[in-house]
């Protein structure tokens, strides 16, 4: 039989069609499904060998007398766990044991989480590694439009769009079967700038390239702006209309002449004018941004600035135009509303909110004043493990920390001296391999749930299979773990879909408000966009097309200033470093590089330079290299290609150990959005003989 | 609480409202009370600008940074239009014009400099004012005073041939002016430019009509109250109407002098930019020297503010200044100019490497020094310099091959590599990673057709958009032993047959709505990309017995309207063969209006199109119009164009008015496999263009008609092919109908007129329309009058929609 559900990677989940017995499933791309319409990429295609893997994880592990991670039942695992957290809390204090989570984890898992959290432990410490990837566009999108929901149309609209400018996506390698979309546009005549120190996949297909230098991007968002206000091409009716701020922004960009804004990006000045009139001229015209301009110390600022060219030019809430950003993990979006992270609680709610607070207390049948208050982000949490008042016991959900935080020598150290840890996971990730205990967990094909993709878009993920004997999904194990802590009460679900009820409930009235979506309803309609707070509500397709979700219901404008990376190159680390994903491998790699298709297609990390860069440096292709930072080393095959700047080096982050590019990664953070800086640092490169 | 100490800031110009800004930026705030001082009545301006302001480039309120209530708002008092007369040290205390007293704790010298005026006869009015029509180039003020000015004068003359002079003169030239640029020296920007170059630039500027007057300097100026002319040195003499002076400028120092503080050309200032005499005073910006240094570019500035603001916020701080290096650009439309550093070498051992190419203006030079760049002058290429400047700024390590720093090795996005010439790693299918060698080695293995190797490779099922180069790749790997995919001849792609086999599988199935089909012959597959071709040919085979699916339709289809690139939709009504009434034309005025169509306009096909339609209005506008669709939104029979016709015309052979309606009102809402375009012309003047349209008729001697088909005026041209000639309007109806109507079976979903008939060939469809050589010809003339008695209009949904959705208005392409 059939199952439609959704690929297990990236956040367009693309429907997919699964076929065959359960040992060999067969995948075909769902061309009922409106968002991929069939198409699927090879990371999609090849998804089902993950499930079947001699290397998956088939029992609980525990350290043995010898320090040996050894198979065990599943009641020895779990009251191993239970007593280490209870000594920990009683030792401690309840906030020194944390959890961390992830953004391919379902909405139930998501908020599960949130609530063992805040529940069962009773700890403020609860993050996930979303904080890596969304939380700039997420703190922007909220500071501008007071509200964050990745795309705020579907992403149909992009083929209708006249001028698209595409900053920091490398949409070809990472959203493959989005590109229909863009091919679409440029079919209709549509024009694509794509901003990027790479010529990548997706610059190779613009009508403009902006190779701009790693870190500039507010520079060049102020630049293009100084031109529209220059040109006379700025709307200004919409400005008075709609938004608020202006005139602080038209003072700041008067100071981004074109002559100056070169000189910082090194974006030539013609270019930056054509860019400029690409977008004021057309009728239509979309900003879209991904982690190239997200992932820096000033993620939350270079965001805005491209969100001001989007205001500035009356396109935020008409079709076929606007601002968006393009989420990368596969709950990307879910996972970040609905009380993973730190500060939050369900229906992105702030926990810091009194009423947020009292309203979600009595969905869970606890007393307000047990919630606990704001915890660590991601990055601080990480670096408090083993430390004075810092976490001394933690659980990792679907993430594999020493290879995507930044800055992972340090993070090594740091999980090393926990007092213990525990990690769920399908492989025994690089991560996985320091735990005390690790649980198996079920894959995407074996579970039920929900997911949000990067449109808002809340779909099905059904199971297909049941997973090998001996692995539990996370749902259940969760609840039990809260059953142990004697908090069973508040954790006993019959099935994911009464978890979503709940979450539902929990949500309702939030900004991302899920009360009116069911299951059956998701089913119906091929997926339903948030917000949707009532049974008989659609949905919502389009946002900001009458007001805001500010209190004023304008859109605010934020002036901001071009700053220095966090760690700029200088004369020890001469050269920028930049990191990013390959088509052929997902995040970490804790899938993809077990696949065979795709470790044939990408069997190593690479680190590309420029040919007249290699020739300074002494690099062959071919050859191994040492890429050094302020804050260690690590070791990449050289690939020598003129697509890049030269004065930049690039590599991708999905493998561990040695190869690992966040051995060099700097930890800066975004002051709002805690955001790391995996995107620019100064680096040294070598060759090894 | 700490009390806040008292921070001064002499100037409002680049420098010091810069200052203060970083200063707010760190937190400042909260350690000082700032005032600010400012000669001019303003806010803070960016003076960079005021070239784009001259040119007409910028709108002088363009380039105001911050409002004089941005002061307001963040608590630091502005005396804007206050100059600052004198600083008593002792008592610390700042002296405003007007009698302003006000104390400090640390004051901040940022005056600037002023234009340097030589000394010429004639310059000064009795009053002491410059004679009329002389302008230094230096504050807002001085430009639109300017801009006044040369609104009324036809010449002008700059004097100083240096960076802001020659951006003056371009200014005054896009202002309609004639101007003439007077420099001292042998060589224009000398400053920064090299002999050579500033030859070369001289050359591109007096190609666009600058004239200049080298090694001249100015001794005299004439004129009766205002300028006429001036004179030099050699005795010659200059006419013209305003005169702009842009000799360089001068470090404001007096107010320094005065206060006792150490000066050279500026105020001399430390590492950490205190005054050297006082550590409690600051100077920064045009009037500061540094290390024998003093500067007039926006970038240094910058870089001296940062670093004092940081100085006294930041506790402990050890920020210093260490000089900058500076670059910068002409701002001259039609000039790429980009200079950096030393204009020549300093020493034998400093290196240059220099391109001439005085034909294309291409001037690229680089003194390199100890490794790095030195200096640089790029004139004629843009594409170069960004990169070179950085590398200049930062003190980058350079390439051996010192070649590549003026010619940059860089991909340029050009991916229209033929297929032959691609590498075999080269990458075909972005979405699936499959490069040009995994292709190869699928044809290798077997593969001999497109959907072979697709499905093999997975290449080409992403996006689609690598297909072509696919296809390429497999001819090139195939050598001629492609084989056609008999996929290819699918009607679509989800059921394995030729059009002619699954019409006879549906009519034999009795087969009459898309699922049905699906469900029989594609063996329950849900398959999109089928269903629009299975919806038409449904509709040809059953005509209204057919079960319309409206997920099997387009949005055009749906909403039975046209979708406009900004989303809203165009109406076009049904006006049988172009003939109109003043009623009709009234009632399409009134709608156009109250609707607000964005645009009214007659098509084509001789229809008026109401454009700019949103979705929601649609019904409304159907109905108050009271008139049928006119299809312009799908595939069917669109329109029959006609010409005037015998009535009126003197040429009219043939009644082709009548004809024309006769034919619309006949076939409207046929759907076909793509549009069909109609004419009747009424003689063989043609005038209605039939003999381009995918059905035509022409009138010709004797009452008879020529019927034409598969004609074509669009991205293609064809003439039409004559298949009959016919005696009568109902014979015109026939033979069109019955044409019609065996295109709708044969042709592939999308196939127009002109290719189907090119493909079938015109003997093959003579015999079988009018020799019946298949025995057809009955069935297809009642075939066809069933689709003429199923034509139902479909704007009547306007009255009951097909769904209560329809016309609501999510999301364009919903």
């Amino acid at each position: 039989m059939a199952t439609r559900t959704h690929c297990p990677y990236c956040a367009f989940q693309c429907g997919m069609v699964m076929e065959g017995a359960a040992a060999a499933p067969r995948i075909a791309g769902d061309s009922e499904f409106p968002v991929n319409k069939g198409a699927l990429c090879i990371k999609g295609w090849t998804a089902a060998s993950a499930l079947n893997h001699p290397e998956r994880l088939r029992s609980p592990l525990m350290r043995d007398a010898d320090g040996v991670l050894a198979s065990v039942s599943w009641d020895t695992a779990m009251t191993h766990i239970v007593s280490e957290f209870r000594r920990t809390q009683e030792d401690y204090g309840a906030d020194a044991v944390g959890v961390f989570g992830g953004g391919s984890l379902t909405n139930e898992k998501s908020y599960l989480m949130g609530k063992f959290a805040r529940v069962a432990l009773g700890t403020s410490n609860i993050d996930y590694n979303g904080r890596f990837c969304m939380s700039s566009a997420a703190a922007a999108s909220i500071k501008a439009f007071g509200i964050d929901r990745g795309l705020p149309f579907q992403v149909e609209d992009i083929a209708g769009a006249q001028t698209i400018l595409l900053v920091g996506s490398n949409a070809s390698e990472t959203l493959p079967p989005i590109m229909q979309y863009f091919e679409a546009q440029r079919m209709n005549g549509g024009r694509l700038i794509v901003a990027d120190p790479r010529l990548t996949a997706t610059a190779r297909r613009a009508d403009l390239h902006l190779r701009l230098t790693p870190g500039t991007d507010t520079a060049l968002a102020n630049g293009i702006l100084h031109i529209l206000v220059r040109d006379g091409l700025i709307d200004a009716d919409y400005i008075e209309a709609r938004t608020e701020g202006f005139a602080a922004v038209r003072g700041t960009v008067s100071t981004y002449w074109p002559e100056r804004v070169e000189r910082i990006t090194g974006v030539s000045e013609a270019d930056l004018v054509k860019a400029a009139h690409l977008l004021g001229e057309a009728s239509t015209a979309m900003v879209l941004t991904a982690r190239g301009t997200e992932q820096q110390a000033q993620g939350v600022n270079n965001t805005l600035s491209f969100i001001n060219i989007a205001l500035a030019l009356g396109l935020v809430g008409k079709s076929n135009s606007g601002y968006g950003c393009l989420t990368g993990q596969g709950n990307g979006q879910g996972g970040r509303e609905h009380g993973q992270k730190a500060d939050q609680l369900p229906g992105y709610r702030k926990i810091d909110d009194p009423a947020a607070r009292e309203h979600v207390a009595s969905v869970w049948g606890i007393a307000p004043d047990t919630l606990p208050a704001p915890g660590r982000s991601a990055y601080e949490l990480l670096d408090s493990l083993g430390q004075k008042g810092g976490v001394r016991s933690l659980l990792v959900l679907g993430s594999n920390v020493i290879v995507s935080a930044p800055n992972v020598t340090r993070v090594e150290r740091r999980l090393k001296s926990l007092d213990f840890l525990v990690v769920s996971d399908f492989f025994l990730s690089e991560t996985a391999e320091l735990a005390d205990v690790v649980l198996p967990s079920a894959q995407w094909a074996e579970e039920e749930g929900t997911m949000t993709n990067l449109e808002g878009r809340v779909i099905r993920r059904k199971r297909a299979c049941a997973p090998p004997d001996g692995i539990r999904d996370d749902l259940k194990m969760i609840c039990e773990l809260a059953d142990r802590l004697g908090k069973g009460e508040y954790f006993s679900y019959e099935s994911a879909e009464e978890v979503f009820d709940e979450l539902g409930r929990a949500s309702a009235g939030g900004p991302a408000d899920y009360s009116g979506i069911t299951y059956e309803k998701i089913e119906e309609n091929q997926g339903i966009f948030w917000p949707c707070p009532s049974p008989e509500h659609p949905g919502t397709l389009r946002l900001f097309t009458e007001r805001f979700a500010t209190p004023s219901g304008r859109a605010r404008f934020t002036a901001v200033q071009h700053q220095q990376p966090a760690d700029p190159p200088d004369s020890m680390f001469p050269l920028f470093l930049t990191t990013g994903r390959l088509l052929a491998q997902y995040q970490s790699g804790t899938q993809t590089r077990r696949v065979d298709e795709l470790v044939g297609m990408s069997p190593e990390a690479t680190v590309e330079v420029h040919p007249t860069t290699a020739r300074v440096y002494g690099l062959l292709n071919g050859g191994m290299a040492r890429i050094s930072t302020r804050r260690g080393d690590a070791e990449f095959r050289v690939r020598v290609t003129a697509n890049i700047r030269e004065d930049t080096l690039f590599v991708p982050f999905h493998w561990g150990g040695r190869r690992a590019a966040n051995r060099l990664t700097n930890a800066a953070l975004d002051p709002t959005s805690k955001m790391p800086e995996f995107k620019v640092c100064g680096a040294a490169i070598e060759a090894m003989d | 609480m700490v009390e806040k100490q008292k921070l001064v800031v002499v100037g409002n110009g680049m420098a010091g409202a810069r200052f203060v800004e970083e200063v707010l930026s760190l937190g400042g705030q909260d350690q000082y009370d700032i005032t600010v001082f400012g000669e001019e009545p303003y806010g803070n301006y960016n003076r960079i600008l005021l070239s784009g302001v001259l040119a007409g480039t910028h709108d002088p309120k363009d380039i105001f940074i911050n409002p004089l209530s941005w002061y307001e708002d963040n608590d630091i008092t502005l005396h804007a239009g206050v100059r600052v007369i004198g600083i008593d040290r002792k008592s610390r205390t700042a002296y405003g014009s007007g009698g302003l007293l006000v104390p400090y704790d640390k004051l901040v010298i940022a005056t600037g400099s002023s234009p340097f005026i030589p000394m010429m006869d004639g310059l000064y009015q009795d009053d002491g004012a410059f004679r009329d029509g002389i302008f230094p180039f230096r504050t807002l003020d001085d430009c639109t005073e300017m801009v006044e000015y040369a609104s009324e004068a036809g010449r002008a003359t700059v004097i100083g041939g240096g960076l802001l002079g020659l951006e003056a003169a371009r200014g005054l030239m896009n202002r309609g002016l004639d101007v003439d640029v007077v420099h001292l020296t042998s060589c224009i920007m000398d400053q920064q430019l090299d002999a050579s170059s500033g030859d070369m630039l001289k050359v591109l500027l007096e190609d666009m009509g600058v004239r200049f007057h080298l090694e001249k300097m100015t001794t005299s100026i004439y004129g009766n109250g205002k300028v006429s002319g001036i004179g030099f040195r050699d005795g010659g003499t200059l006419d013209c109407e305003m005169l702009v002076i842009s000799a360089g400028i001068r470090p404001n120092i007096d107010l320094a002098r005065m206060a006792g503080l150490n000066i050279r050309r500026g105020i001399l200032v430390n590492d950490d930019l205190s005054c050297r005499n006082d550590r409690d005073i600051y100077a920064i910006g045009e009037c500061a020297e540094h290390r024998n240094k003093t500067y007039g570019l926006v970038a240094p500035l910058w870089e001296q503010a940062r670093t004092l603001a940081e100085r006294l916020t930041v506790e402990k701080s050890i920020a210093s200044y260490t000089g900058s290096r500076t670059s910068t650009k002409l701002k001259v439309m039609g000039v790429e100019l980009a200079v950096a550093g030393d204009k020549e070498p300093m020493s034998d051992d400093d290196e240059v490497v220099s391109y001439v190419e005085p034909n294309r203006g291409v001037y690229k030079k680089v003194i390199i020094r100890d490794g790095k760049v030195a200096g640089a002058i790029l004139l004629g290429d843009g594409f170069t310099a960004p990169r070179l400047l950085q590398a200049f700024d930062r003190g980058e390590v350079l390439p051996q091959n010192r070649a590549e720093l003026l010619f940059p090795l860089s991909a340029d996005g050009e991916s229209a590599l033929d297929v032959e010439d691609m590498p075999d790693d080269a990458q075909i299918c972005n979405c699936n990673g499959v490069s040009k060698g995994k292709i190869i080695a699928a044809v290798d293995g077997g593969c001999r057709s497109l959907k072979a190797v697709c499905d093999a490779t997975k290449a080409g099922t992403g996006c689609g958009s690598c297909i072509p180069q696919v296809q390429a790749v497999l001819e090139l790997a195939a050598g001629g032993l492609v084989a056609e995919d008999p996929s290819e001849h699918y009607y679509v792609p989800a059921i394995p047959m030729t059009k002619p086999e699954l019409t006879a599988a549906i009519r034999m199935q009795g087969l009459r709505g898309v699922s049905a089909v699906l469900e029989t012959l594609a063996g329950g597959k849900e398959d999109a990309a089928s269903k629009m071709g299975l919806a038409s040919l449904l509709k040809t085979i059953w005509a209204d017995e057919y079960e319309d699916e409206r997920d099997a339709r387009f949005i055009n289809d749906r909403v039975h309207a046209n979708i406009q690139r900004d989303g809203t939709f165009s109406v076009v009504p049904r006006i049988y063969g172009g003939v109109t009434s003043p009623d009709e034309l009234r009632r399409l005025a009134d709608v156009a209006e109250k609707y607000e169509a964005k645009m009214v306009k007659i098509t084509g096909g001789q229809r008026i199109d109401l454009l700019g339609i949103p979705k929601a209005h649609l019904p409304d506008v159907w109905r108050e119009l009271k008139m049928p669709s006119g299809h312009a939104y799908t595939k069917a029979f669109r329109t029959c164009k006609t010409c005037v016709g015998t009535d009126f015309c003197r040429y009219g052979v043939g009644d082709s008015v009548k004809l024309g309606i006769e034919i619309e009102k006949r076939f409207q809402g046929v759907e076909s496999p793509h549009k069909m375009k109609l004419a009747a012309s009424g003689c063989p003047r043609n005038c209605a263009e039939s003999t381009t349209k995918d059905l035509g008729v022409v009138a010709i001697e004797g009452g008879k008609w020529e019927i034409y088909i598969g004609g074509a005026g669009g991205s293609r041209v064809r003439k039409g092919d004559v298949l009959c000639i016919v005696d009568s309007h109902e014979e015109v109806l026939k033979f069109m109908g019955r044409f019609m109507q065996y295109y709708r079976e044969n042709a592939k979903y999308l196939e127009r007129t002109y290719g189907f008939v090119e493909r079938v060939g015109i003997e093959h469809i003579r015999s079988v329309l009018l020799d019946d050589s298949e025995g057809i010809c009955e069935r297809l003339d009642a075939d066809i009058q069933a689709s003429v008695d199923a034509y139902k209009d479909p704007w009547q949904e306007a009255e009951i929609p097909a769904h209560p959705n329809q016309f609501v208005s999510v999301a364009a392409g919903s």
